[in-house]
């Protein structure tokens, strides 16, 4: 478990190393830099303010320079917020966005699953054929179409909840979290039924049935661990899926996350803040995809040898 | 499966004639109606803040987005064959070097690469498509390979092989034509993956850009004036969607039709 933990480790530094001086150097070969407002700088305010965040030295040195800074938790100045360290705007950020994401993926699971595994025991029904129809439309619906579309129902029309912003108590974060949910729901339903569905044509499975016992029990006991298997494997994607779908997500509605920063940065050319959300964003999805390979050996006592 | 598709071509097919058969341009101004509500001046569906026709608005933002989404689409179809033909005929380390190379990929954040790759290369829309088209191959080259790998131990191909064809012919003249319905199954779930990418883009300021337009940017604008004037977000969001679903339904029901997978859920 532990060398696994520790191997996994060992091959996302690269992976990690990569998408650094990949993200690094595409922001630096891209025109227009954080100093080009509106009106042009004189000449040597430009190389001061240049000099001043270390933008005058050659690409390699930078990048080493900014490799040795991270490793400190330094990823240097918001060059846009110019009174915050990318580390302060990160930091008031993330907690939204982990609690948004992380409240959305607890809910995903639990209706993705509990969807999915009646969807299987009903093969062929109806109630399958319903909710598949169903999960594949919550897969094809983009955030940021649902977003506003909930907004506009429960928001505005029926004025149950409020549309953007945080306001008193956690009624604000119920809207986001339904809206960010649902794509993911409705892959994790399809998962699951395909798993479960495969599970119970096996040997073991049906002789269970055959002897009698309760299907709940079959379930329990036999069928469900195998079952979510699929569903463990997408975690990474999910959680890639989870990302991506902040970003518009808090963008829709007001909400001070990592996404929003993202993309305002991503509009701005605010090199340090971009760089440290992909890394951030990598990391996690990393983070992930490791989480899912230590559920996998749960779920499945053959893999922990292999692993 | 003919449903789904028959709806997405009575879309395309309004996107493609509807904008002429319009008197304005999608980015011409009607000062007299200026905000005008639904049939006022001729304009059906009114005018927006600027005074552009939302008729043909909505009419030519389909029609980018369903454009952009094909061609990006081809570009992955493209690099996604060649990749996946080459990995899967030579197999051995060349493969598993190239399929190490993918696994990589797909473990990366793709659409903040993306978005990287639009703020560095100017938010043109021909690189918008490039841009998904290059991070969108990676399903299409993992099937290739596996469709590749399977029809090398085929008889008809060893018997090409023992006529005296050569490794590319064979490659191309027997291997490549029989990828194709796998290959226009994957292609169809891939467009409504590109559709979503670039409306996701376009919808955050950072794909297509005025005064060009396309769903993304009419959902944008529609959510902005929800409060007001609910159309604007509903009818754009509702085409979009409507084409996400149909061609994922339809490449769905194909790709289940050709693996089999579909018939061997429903009986187990």
């Amino acid at each position: 478990m532990t060398r696994l933990i520790l191997r996994r480790l060992m091959t996302a530094i690269p992976t990690l190393l990569a998408i650094i001086m990949l993200s690094f150097i595409l922001m630096r070969i891209a025109p227009g830099g954080p100093f080009d407002g509106e009106r042009p700088l004189a000449p040597e305010t430009r190389a001061a303010l240049e000099s001043a965040y270390g933008l005058d030295k050659s690409l390699p040195e930078q990048l080493l320079q900014y490799l040795a800074n991270i490793l400190t938790g330094d990823f240097g100045p918001s060059l846009v917020y110019r009174d915050f360290t990318v580390t302060e705007l990160v930091a008031q950020s993330l907690p939204i966005s982990l609690l948004l994401g992380g409240l959305a993926l607890v809910l995903a699971t639990l209706i993705g699953i509990s969807a999915g595994l009646f969807a299987a025991w009903r093969a062929g029904k109806w109630q399958d054929e319903a909710i598949m129809l169903g999960a594949t439309i919550l897969t094809a619906l983009p955030t940021f179409v649902t977003g506003p579309l909930l907004a506009l129902i429960f928001g505005l029309w029926f004025g149950w909840l409020p549309v953007s912003g945080q306001g008193e108590g956690l009624r604000w974060l119920i809207l986001p979290v339904v809206a960010l949910s649902l794509p993911i729901a409705g892959a994790i339903a399809k998962l699951a039924r395909a798993g479960l569905a495969g599970q119970l044509g096996l040997d073991h499975i049906r002789a269970a049935r055959g002897r009698g016992i309760a299907p709940l029990t079959i379930l329990r006991r036999h069928a469900l661990r195998p079952a979510l298997i699929p569903v463990a494997s997408y975690l990474g994607p999910a959680a890639a899926g989870l990302l991506t779908g902040a970003v518009v997500i808090e963008t829709v509605f007001g909400l001070p996350g990592l996404g929003r920063y993202f993309v305002q940065g991503a509009l701005n050319r605010d090199y340090p803040l971009v760089l440290a959300v992909v890394t951030l964003y990598a990391s996690l999805i990393i983070l992930f995809n490791l989480f899912a390979d230590l559920i996998y050996g749960w779920l499945d006592p053959r893999m922990r040898g292999e692993q | 499966m003919r449903i789904p598709l028959i709806i997405v071509a009575i879309i395309a097919l309004a996107a493609l004639i509807g904008p002429f058969l319009l008197p304005w341009g999608h980015a011409a101004i009607d000062w007299d109606y200026v905000r005008a509500g639904a049939f006022e001046g001729g304009h059906i569906l009114g005018t927006d803040d600027l005074g552009r026709d939302r008729l043909a608005r909505l009419l030519v933002g389909t029609r980018i987005t369903m454009t952009v989404a094909l061609a990006a689409a081809l570009v992955a179809l493209v690099i996604g064959v060649i990749w996946g033909a080459i990995a899967g005929w030579m197999g051995g380390r060349t493969d598993e070097v190239m399929m190490r190379i993918v696994d990589g990929l797909y473990a990366l954040p793709f659409m903040f690469v993306v978005i990287l790759l639009m703020v560095v290369f100017g938010r043109s829309i021909l690189l918008v498509f490039i841009g998904i088209g290059a991070v969108e191959w990676l399903t299409m080259a993992r099937v290739v390979r596996g469709e590749v790998m399977a029809l090398k131990q085929r008889p008809f191909v060893l018997a090409a092989e023992a006529a005296g064809s050569s490794g590319t012919r064979t490659l191309i003249r027997h291997i490549l034509p029989n990828i194709g319905p796998v290959a226009i199954a994957y292609l169809m779930l891939t467009v409504p993956q590109v559709v979503m990418v670039e409306s996701f883009l376009s919808f955050l300021g950072l794909g297509v850009q005025e005064p060009l337009t396309s769903l993304g940017i009419l959902v944008n604008e529609g959510a902005e004036e929800m409060d007001v004037r609910p159309v604007g977000l509903l009818l754009p969001g509702g085409i979009l969607v409507t084409i996400i679903v149909c061609l994922t339904l339809a490449g769905e029901r194909w790709r289940d039709r050709l693996t089999g997978t579909g018939r061997a859920k429903a009986s187990g």
